[in-house]
C-alpha cells in the first residue's frame, strides 16, 4: 500500500502577531536567536538579548521573510571566533558550558549545512566546543516562497530547498497572515503541546494547501544547475580540465570571502593571544584559498600556486565531501556568488563543467 | 565528552643539541597518573605548545618499548619550535595526542626492514628503530639508510655507532656536502644503493624526509622491484588540530593527521596527484 504523506502528519498553525509573545515564553528557558535586520539594512542571525529593552528592541529588528542573511546561522555552534582555553602563569583554564538554543527563521540550505557540519565535527574524534554548542538546541526553519538571492540560489537544484525535509524540529509554511507549522521531530511534537495556547488546530485542507505553497515556493527558484552531473564529473578521475581551475584562478582575488559565507566550510585555525604569561587560545575561520593554508614551517607549501587551491574549493565541496560522507558540501545557498567581488561562485563553475549555458 | 584541544604540562628532563638548529627533548607528564597511563606506537605524532605562542605537530622519536621515554627531535623552524629549542632542562612544554596512524610493525614479523631517512625524518624512524632493536628477534635483517645535508646535520650520532654493533645491522650515511673528515658517501640518499643492495621479497622500506627525497626514494625502489604496498612513508603536512577537523592536512579525501601520517606507497599514488605529495 502506498504510504500517502499527507495523511497522520500533525499541522498546526500559529498567527504571525503571537510570535513575539511565543519568543517571550521560550527566552525564560532557550537563548534566542533570530534573523535582524541592522542599520544599514544588512540581516544578521544574531542572538537576542536576555530580557527587558534590548530584548524587545531585538524583536522589532527580527525579520523573518525570504531574508538573505549575511553569513549562515552555521556561526551559532562554530563561531568565526571561538576561546578554547584561558592559561595563566602556565595554568590551563577550560572554557566550557553550554546554553540551551532555540533558532527561528533558518533557511532550508542553511539547516543543511548545520546538518553537514553536525556530521562533519562528529566524525571520528569529536569536537568538544561544537558538541557543547549543539546541546540542546531547538531549530525551526521557515521555507522560501521567493529566492532571497534571486540570481545566486539553487537549492532546487542541490535538492536543499526552499523547504527543508528533514533535520527540523519544527517548519513554518508562511501563509500569509499566520504560519502553518510542520513537525519534524519528537522534540518539535513536545513542543507544541508544551506551548499549545499558541498553536491552533487546522482543517484538514492544510497538508494539499502546504504542498501548494511549495510547489509555487520551488518554481520561483529560476537558477537550475546540473547538480548530479556536476557531481559525477567531478568523482570521476580528472575529467575537469586543469584549464578551467586556471581560468577561475586567474580571476580569484583569494579573499576567502565565499568560504567565511559558506554554511558548510568548517575550517579553522588555532592561535594564541597573550601578553605575558596570561592569555586565551582561539580558534578562527580559515579558508583553504589562503596561501598560508597549507605551507610549512620548512617553507614547503604543497599548494604553492593558485590554480591549485581553487581546485581544492571546488573539489573539497563537489568531491571529497560526496566520498567521505555522501553529502555534498554545497548546498545551493549561492552566497559564494553573492559575495564575490569578481562575480565567481559554485553555479558559474558548475555551468563551466557541465557545458550548461554560463550568462550574467 | 573528552576535550582533545587541552593540552597537558610536562617538564623537559633532558636535552641535547642534535644538530645545529635541532635538539632532543626528553620530558614527561607532570601528571603521575597521566604518566602512568600514557600509550603510543612508533608513527605517532603529538600536538606540542608553547602557551602564548602555539603549537606544532612533532613526531614522536622515542619507542613504547623503553618504558617512561617520551622524547622528540625538534628543529627550530617556526615560531614555536624556535621558542621551544630555547627553553632549558626544567622547563614545561604542553602536549597533546598522541594522534595519527602508526607504523603497522606486527605485519613485519620475521622480514627484512629497510629504513631510509632523509634529514629530521629521522626523527619519526628512530621511534620504530628502537622498537624493532627492542624486539630484534622478530625481524631478519637491518638496514639504516640516512642523508643529511651535512655532516654536522647528522641527528643520533651516538646510538648510530652503537646500532652499528648490533647484529645484522648495517648503517649508512650520505651528505650532501661532505668535510674532510667524512668518511661515508657524498650525495643524496639514493647514492647508497650503489654500496648495498635494497632487494624486495620478504621486506619492507620505510622511508621519511623532504618530498623530494622520497619521491627519488620512492622511484628507486620501485626501479628495485618492491612492492608499493611494502613501502612504508610517514607525510608531513601542516597541521593545527592532529584530530581531523582543521582542514590544514588534508589531501583529496583524506587528513594526514588521522589517516596518516604512515601511508604506503600504493596509498600515496592513490591520492590526487596536483596535491603534490610526491614528485613520481
Amino acid at each position: 500500500m502506498r504510504h500517502d504523506p499527507l495523511k497522520k502528519k500533525t499541522i498546526k498553525k500559529i498567527f504571525k502577531v503571537d510570535i513575539k509573545e511565543l519568543l517571550r515564553e521560550v527566552s525564560h528557558e532557550w537563548d534566542i536567536y533570530l534573523p535582524q535586520k541592522k542599520i544599514g539594512g544588512d540581516v544578521w542571525f544574531e542572538q537576542v538579548p536576555k530580557a527587558g529593552k534590548d530584548f524587545e528592541d531585538a524583536l522589532m529588528e527580527m525579520t523573518l521573510e525570504d531574508v538573505d542573511t549575511v553569513v549562515s546561522p552555521k556561526e551559532i555552534f562554530f563561531p568565526q571566533l571561538e576561546p578554547l582555553f584561558d592559561f595563566n602563569e602556565g595554568n590551563i583554564i577550560e572554557i566550557a558550558g553550554s546554553s540551551p538554543k532555540f533558532l527561528l527563521g533558518v533557511k532550508p540550505c542553511d539547516l543543511q549545512g548545520i546538518l553537514f557540519a553536525d556530521e562533519f565535527f562528529s566524525r571520528n574524534v569529536k569536537d568538544f566546543y561544537y558538541g557543547n554548542r549543539i546541546k540542546d538546541r531547538f531549530i525551526i526553519t521557515i521555507g522560501c516562497l521567493q529566492p532571497p538571492r534571486p540570481d545566486a540560489c539553487f537549492c532546487t537544484s542541490a535538492h536543499t530547498g526552499p523547504f527543508a525535509e528533514k533535520g527540523y524540529n519544527l517548519q513554518f509554511v508562511d501563509t500569509g497572515d499566520a504560519y502553518l507549522v510542520e513537525v519534524g521531530s519528537e522534540k518539535g511534537r513536545e513542543f507544541l503541546v508544551r506551548f499549545d495556547s499558541f498553536f491552533i488546530d487546522v482543517q484538514d485542507t492544510a497538508a494539499q494547501n502546504i504542498e501548494q505553497i511549495k510547489s509555487k515556493a520551488s518554481e520561483s527558484i529560476q537558477l537550475k544547475l546540473d547538480f548530479e552531473k556536476a557531481i559525477s564529473l567531478m568523482r570521476s578521475k580528472d575529467t575537469v580540465p586543469e584549464e578551467i581551475y586556471r581560468r577561475t584562478g586567474e580571476r580569484c582575488i583569494y579573499c576567502g570571502g565565499c568560504l567565511y559565507v559558506c554554511p558548510s566550510c568548517t575550517c579553522f585555525n588555532v592561535f594564541d593571544d597573550a601578553k605575558g604569561g596570561q592569555g586565551t587560545r582561539f580558534r578562527n575561520w580559515d579558508a583553504c584559498v589562503f596561501s598560508g593554508y597549507t605551507r610549512e614551517a620548512s617553507g614547503n607549501n604543497p599548494r604553492h600556486e593558485k590554480w591549485l587551491r581553487t581546485l581544492r574549493r571546488y573539489e573539497h565541496k563537489l568531491k571529497h565531501d560526496c566520498e567521505i560522507s555522501g553529502i555534498s558540501g554545497c548546498v545551493g545557498c549561492g552566497r559564494c556568488l553573492s559575495s564575490c567581488p569578481v562575480n565567481i561562485g559554485m553555479s558559474s563553475f558548475i555551468r563551466e563543467i557541465t557545458g550548461e549555458k554560463n550568462e550574467k | 565528552m573528552k576535550n582533545e584541544y587541552v593540552p597537558y604540562p610536562a617538564t623537559i628532563d633532558f636535552m641535547r643539541q642534535e644538530t645545529p638548529d635541532a635538539k632532543t627533548f626528553r620530558v614527561h607528564f607532570i601528571d603521575p597518573n597521566l604518566a602512568g597511563s600514557f600509550r603510543y606506537r612508533p608513527g605517532q605524532f603529538m600536538e606540542i605548545s608553547v602557551l602564548g605562542l602555539g603549537e606544532a605537530p612533532i613526531s614522536i622519536a622515542s619507542s613504547p618499548s623503553r618504558h617512561g621515554s617520551l622524547e622528540f627531535t625538534i628543529r627550530a623552524a617556526g615560531s614555536v619550535t624556535k621558542a621551544i629549542n630555547k627553553l632549558s632542562q626544567g622547563d614545561t612544554i604542553y602536549l597533546r595526542g598522541p594522534y595519527g596512524n602508526s607504523f603497522p610493525f606486527e605485519d613485519w614479523r620475521g622480514k627484512n626492514v629497510y629504513f631510509i631517512a632523509g634529514g629530521l625524518g629521522f626523527a619519526p624512524l628512530r621511534s620504530l628503530i628502537h622498537f624493532v632493536m627492542d624486539t630484534r628477534n622478530d625481524f631478519l635483517r637491518l638496514k639504516i639508510l640516512y642523508g643529511a645535508k651535512t655532516p654536522d646535520d647528522i641527528c643520533f650520532k651516538e646510538e648510530l655507532k652503537e646500532w652499528e654493533k648490533e647484529r645484522n645491522t648495517e648503517i649508512l650515511l650520505t651528505v650532501d656536502r661532505s668535510t674532510e673528515r667524512w668518511e661515508h658517501t657524498t650525495g643524496v640518499v639514493t647514492e647508497l644503493w650503489k654500496k648495498t643492495s635494497i632487494h624486495p621479497g620478504n621486506s619492507v622500506s620505510i622511508v621519511c624526509g623532504p618530498p623530494v627525497m622520497m619521491s627519488s626514494v620512492a622511484s628507486q625502489l620501485l626501479k628495485s622491484g618492491f612492492p608499493e604496498n611494502d613501502i612504508f612513508m610517514t607525510l608531513e603536512r601542516y597541521m593545527k588540530c592532529g584530530i581531523g577537523k582543521c582542514g590544514h592536512c588534508n589531501i583529496g579525501n583524506k587528513f594526514v593527521c588521522i589517516d596518516g601520517p604512515v601511508f604506503t606507497l600504493g596509498q600515496v599514488k592513490l591520492l590526487p596527484k596536483r596535491e603534490n605529495v610526491l614528485y613520481l
